[in-house]
């Protein structure tokens, strides 16, 4: 369970791709989205697949996004055998797999590689009203915490007798009812104290407050950023109409 | 000196309570001061430091009649933000008062609230991050940090805003006793060198013996006893109440009645050792 909570934490990684601008890396990562999801060939997934595996190699992700891969991997032989049966051929139950694979690396390929700080940079650039991404950014910060906290609960309650690996689905169902109740209750109580340390720290005083971190575009996150687009406009035509 | 708090037959109730949390407290702080508040849980300590920062009664409902006064401010006309700016407020847990992802960030959160230019504030954060000996940690997640790094980046947080009181709620009570003592140390060097005035609440007295000026007993929402530490921890009363009465303090308490009269407290073991070789030396 340790191991768990431990993957929600952002592992600050350092190469190339992370001394990028967040938003080139967004655009990047949009990108990448884009071509996952009109690849309907083998040879458009495989170099999509291709693509989205060497960034990960460069910004030195490719572990962490594996294992976040291995989430959606379920899913995928899902996708894999019920095409399969529906008579799509083998190929085709392939790419589909493969795609929803591609789908869900190049979003992560966004959020592996960016800060939950760059990540609010990024929202603030878009304009997103305070609240929300205060919002965001404590439940970000806070999973973690939620996470020890339900560990230490779980410890607790099994300590007084409480089975929870046993059991049929129903009953492991209702074993986690004391595990959840404690937890609300405590984060709520967490919540309220979170709201008075906001509030002696003049949260609220003005709608649009100042920030210690700015964005700033260098001429390298141009460069990057022009000739991803210029790469990016004839792929699409390749992907679309050619091939 | 002119009083920086100023409190006036405040009694306060919380909502939906019959029982009155605060009754009848007078109570004034001089600039400079450090003032440590004690007494059993669930006397008022905590409802008494949020009455100072306007946490209530602006996010506590309640009933409330007499005055508070801050820093020449009507805690109950004035905005909490306004009133951050004087006060600096540091709470029990450290886990939830650092809400960004870096300690650099989290510092500067208090500051970007009250829209100061980014220059400023990388200046004030540099400034309160040396003074509190992090300059290391600027760029560690809050996860990373032990529960002793947590608070000192809490207080940092506080401390860059430049509040001319600093108000802590058992800062120490997660903390093992040499990180509470290194703790206590800093509040007494940001006392030193800010000349900030300092309100502290604490079960650890042992800890403040040598840095509190003042200390104010409290007991069901009355401030019992208020004075300086020798004269109130020497009073049966302090002890009824069930203060943690410090050992040194004990000790010659006991002594006294043993028949050992020492005079004035000693408050430090050094101060008691001296005295006390004095008189087995005289008695050889």
């Amino acid at each position: 369970m340790y191991w768990v909570a431990s993957g929600f934490l952002f592992q600050r990684v350092d190469s190339i791709i992370q001394r990028l601008d967040p938003r080139v890396r967004l655009s990047l990562s949009l990108m990448l989205f884009i071509l996952a999801l009109i690849s309907d060939s083998a040879i458009k997934i495989t170099i999509t697949m291709l693509t989205i595996i060497s960034l990960a190699l460069i910004s030195n992700i490719a572990k962490r996004m594996a294992r976040t891969t291995l989430f959606s991997a379920t899913f995928a032989i899902l996708i894999f055998l019920i095409n399969l049966l529906l008579d799509y051929g083998l190929i085709t139950s392939l790419v589909l797999a493969l795609r929803f694979i591609a789908i869900i690396t190049s979003t992560s390929f966004f959020f592996l590689t960016t800060s939950p700080d760059e990540l609010e940079c990024v929202m603030k650039w878009f304009r997103l009203p305070q609240d929300i991404i205060f919002a965001f950014v404590t439940a970000v910060r806070f999973v973690p915490v939620l996470m020890m906290d339900a560990l230490q609960i779980m410890d607790a309650q099994r300590s007084r007798g409480l089975e929870l690996d046993k059991g049929r689905f129903y009953k492991r169902i209702k074993n986690l009812i004391p595990i959840l109740v404690p937890l609300v209750i405590s984060a709520v109580i967490r919540s309220s104290e979170l709201a008075e340390a906001m509030e002696v720290r003049a949260y609220g005083a003005t709608k649009k407050p100042t920030s210690l971190y700015v964005l700033k575009m260098s001429n390298k996150d141009k460069f990057v950023m022009i000739m991803s687009i210029i790469l990016f406009i004839p792929t699409i035509y390749l992907y679309l109409f050619a091939c | 000196m002119s009083d920086l708090i100023s409190v006036k037959n405040y009694n306060f109730t919380y909502a939906g309570s019959n029982k009155p949390a605060l009754i009848d407290i007078n109570f004034n702080v001089k600039k400079g001061e450090i003032v440590v508040i004690a007494g059993p849980s669930g006397c008022g300590k905590s409802t008494l430091l949020r009455s100072l920062i306007g946490l209530i009664p602006h996010m506590y409902a309640g009933k409330s009649s007499g005055s508070v006064i801050v820093d020449g401010l009507d805690v109950s006309q004035t905005p909490i933000s306004e009133l951050a700016k004087r006060i600096g407020f540091v709470f029990q847990n450290p886990e939830n008062q650092i809400f960004m992802f870096s300690v650099e960030r989290d510092i500067a959160f208090g500051l970007e609230n009250l829209q100061l230019p980014r220059d400023e504030i990388q200046n004030r954060v540099i400034w309160a991050c040396e003074l509190l000996g992090i300059i290391d940690l600027m760029k560690r997640a809050p996860y990373e940090l032990s529960d002793g790094q947590k608070q000192r980046v809490a207080l940092a947080g506080v401390i860059a805003m430049k509040p001319s009181i600093l108000i802590l709620d058992e800062p120490t009570s997660l903390l093992d006793p040499y990180t509470a003592q290194e703790l206590i140390n800093l509040v007494k060097k940001l006392h030193d060198e800010l000349g900030i005035t300092i309100l502290i609440v604490e079960h650890r007295l042992d800890l403040l013996l040598n840095i509190a000026s003042r200390i104010v007993i409290m007991n069901e929402g009355k401030i019992v006893l208020d004075g300086k530490l020798d004269e109130v921890l020497t009073k049966k009363e302090a002890m009824l109440i069930g203060v943690g009465i410090p050992t040194i303090v004990r000790l010659q308490n006991l002594l006294k009645e043993g028949g050992l009269d020492l005079g004035r407290i000693s408050l430090t073991v050094v101060e008691l050792a001296n005295k006390l070789n004095v008189i087995l030396r005289d008695n050889i």
